[in-house]
């Protein structure tokens, strides 16, 4: 009797907790669904008429239209080389300056530190207008430099890889040493191999806030020649006067498909990056 | 060799200590700097003490945004730490198989950046093309809403892409505190007879507490510094109803070019995120941390 009940019981809450998560991956999937359903519809065929979940013209059109009429591989490839210049220069200075703080004693190491972590409660906000300003000083706005090197300062990611490297054993090192390896060559011939996990998810995160970015790409680009994809998609939406959503939805799919991909092969990576307090 | 060990350290602090100085820690105290004068960034520099400070106080613009800003963290912090821990609950079930394509499922979101996130749902929220009104139609209800022109309901507009966008991820940050909390616990609770509804409330919320701090301070700060979609959809409008704290900046800093002022509004805005993180640390690591 007592089974009994307690199996319906759970029958019953499988069915109702399945019927949940269905709810909630349907609803996850709806907007991916409307995005890539609408970049392959003319912008005509949107607007005329109403809406509706499987409309009867489908075309490829627009993904054409996006890579002919607007700046989207110059966009996609200012993109990539923001997040990869800002990535590879974050983890490298994070892991740098992680090693030294973990692995060495000098003078000036907590004061170093102090500031280091005095610094991270304020938001980064306070130094848009004075970047700007400095940029504007070095003449740097528009360039790839005024994108990158600021990224590439994250806080976090000292923290993140000096914790990392503190679990890597000293006897490590020492043997290193032992075998005549200078200092440099410890760093990249004995961390470096030990630490590509923690690189990896920090790396991830950094390649992520890159790639998403808006507000800083605003800031310090002038010409849609320097835009990122976040920033030129919206351009595109911005200056016209009919909307064309088609190909503005085109764009948006395939600026998310990298990510998308990135994050499928990588996401244990990602999940162990996220829990270990990067996603800040 | 041990005299390379001696300075191989500050070789490696360098390269990021001199960026840091460069664009953040010299920048921070700059812009203190800055907020105390009056500046359009070609003329001469005027100081003018605690006056930008002092019109922020009678800027009636800048307190509707700040009350914009914060009407749209409380319900945004609080929406999105229920449906995640409901999501993470849901997911961290014995019963539940697939954990993983679920998982890896309700993470899709983020991939979205926020620019492309706002135009997708434009064109979910717009009146007569839109996915929301059609399904609102399919369910025989009312169908005939600009959801993002309207005063009414244009905030509420971009929290509900906020949510889509936020809910799975910090769910994915919830569930892996949640598979921490050791399995003995709950076998000592059932044995002492609490239901699945007791248990989560006396045994898996209280240990999930410190988890929850971390995501409660982590999501407070992106909501109070909301830009990109708003300012891509209205530029802060219609009348202002999605104006926030960090669009008033962008305007009176970038585009007025008033620094002094811009960097004022950003160190209120920061002041304003420093004690809501304190506080939350305060409410949420206390006695049971």
């Amino acid at each position: 009797m007592i089974t009994t009940t307690s199996s319906r019981m759970s029958v019953i809450g499988r069915v109702l907790l399945y019927a949940l998560l269905l709810v909630v991956l349907v609803i996850t999937f709806l907007p991916f669904y409307w995005m890539i359903l609408s970049s392959l519809r003319l912008t005509g065929d949107i607007f005329s008429g109403r809406a509706s979940f499987l409309p009867a013209r489908l075309t490829w059109e627009n993904y054409p239209a996006l890579l002919q009429s607007t700046g989207f591989l110059r966009w996609a490839a200012n993109s990539l080389i923001i997040s990869v210049g800002g990535t590879g220069l974050g983890v490298l200075l994070s892991s740098m300056a992680g090693f030294a703080f973990a692995k060495y004693e000098f003078r000036g190491k907590n004061l170093l530190f102090a500031l280091i972590l005095g610094s991270v409660s304020i938001p980064s906000l306070v130094t848009l207008i004075p970047v700007f300003i400095l940029m504007t000083k070095l003449g740097w706005i528009n360039t790839y430099r005024a994108l990158i090197l600021p990224a590439s300062v994250n806080a976090f990611g000292v923290f993140f890889m000096r914790r990392f490297i503190a679990g890597i054993p000293d006897e490590l090192l020492d043997a290193g040493r032992i075998d005549g390896c200078s200092e440099f060559q410890l760093y990249y011939k004995i961390l470096f191999p030990m630490m590509r996990p923690g690189l990896g998810a920090l790396g991830i995160f950094l390649f992520l806030g890159n790639w998403q970015d808006y507000l800083w790409p605003l800031i310090m680009t002038k010409s849609e020649k320097m835009s990122t994809l976040p920033l030129g998609i919206a351009t595109l939406y911005a200056n016209q006067f009919q909307i064309d959503y088609g190909v503005i939805m085109a764009g948006a799919f395939l600026a998310t498909v990298p990510i998308i991909i990135l994050f499928v092969f990588l996401q244990n990576q990602f999940v162990a990056g996220l829990t270990q307090g990067m996603g800040k | 060799m041990a005299s390379s060990r001696k300075w191989a350290p500050y070789v490696f602090v360098m390269p990021f200590f001199v960026l840091f100085m460069l664009f953040f820690a010299g920048p921070i105290l700059y812009s203190m700097g800055l907020s105390f004068v009056k500046w359009n960034g070609i003329g001469a520099m005027k100081a003018v003490g605690l006056d930008n400070y002092a019109r922020l106080l009678k800027d009636t613009t800048f307190h509707t945004a700040l009350k914009n800003t914060l009407f749209f963290s409380a319900v945004y912090v609080v929406s999105l730490v229920t449906i995640s821990t409901t999501i993470a609950l849901l997911l961290s079930s014995r019963l539940v198989r697939f954990r993983v394509f679920f998982r890896t499922a309700y993470f899709l979101p983020v991939t979205m950046a926020l620019s492309v996130v706002a135009m997708v749902f434009d064109l979910i929220y717009s009146r007569d093309i839109g996915l929301l009104n059609l399904i609102l139609g399919t369910l025989h209800l009312p169908a005939d809403i600009a959801w993002l022109h309207s005063t009414n309901t244009a905030m509420w507009a971009i929290l509900g892409m906020r949510l889509w966008r936020a809910s799975g991820y910090y769910a994915v940050i919830i569930l892996s505190g949640l598979l921490q909390i050791p399995r003995e616990v709950y076998e000592v609770a059932m044995i002492d007879g609490a239901s699945t509804l007791q248990q989560v409330r006396y045994v898996t919320l209280p240990l999930l507490r410190p988890v929850l701090g971390v995501v409660v301070v982590m999501c407070t700060i992106v909501a109070l510094k909301l830009f990109d979609e708003p300012w891509i959809l209205n530029k802060g409008g219609p009348s202002n109803s999605t104006l926030t704290g960090l669009i008033h900046m962008y305007r009176n800093g970038f585009l007025f070019l008033k620094l002094g002022y811009g960097a004022a509004i950003s160190y209120a805005l920061s002041a304003i995120m420093f004690v809501f993180s304190l506080l939350e640390v305060r409410a949420t690591q206390g006695s049971e941390a």
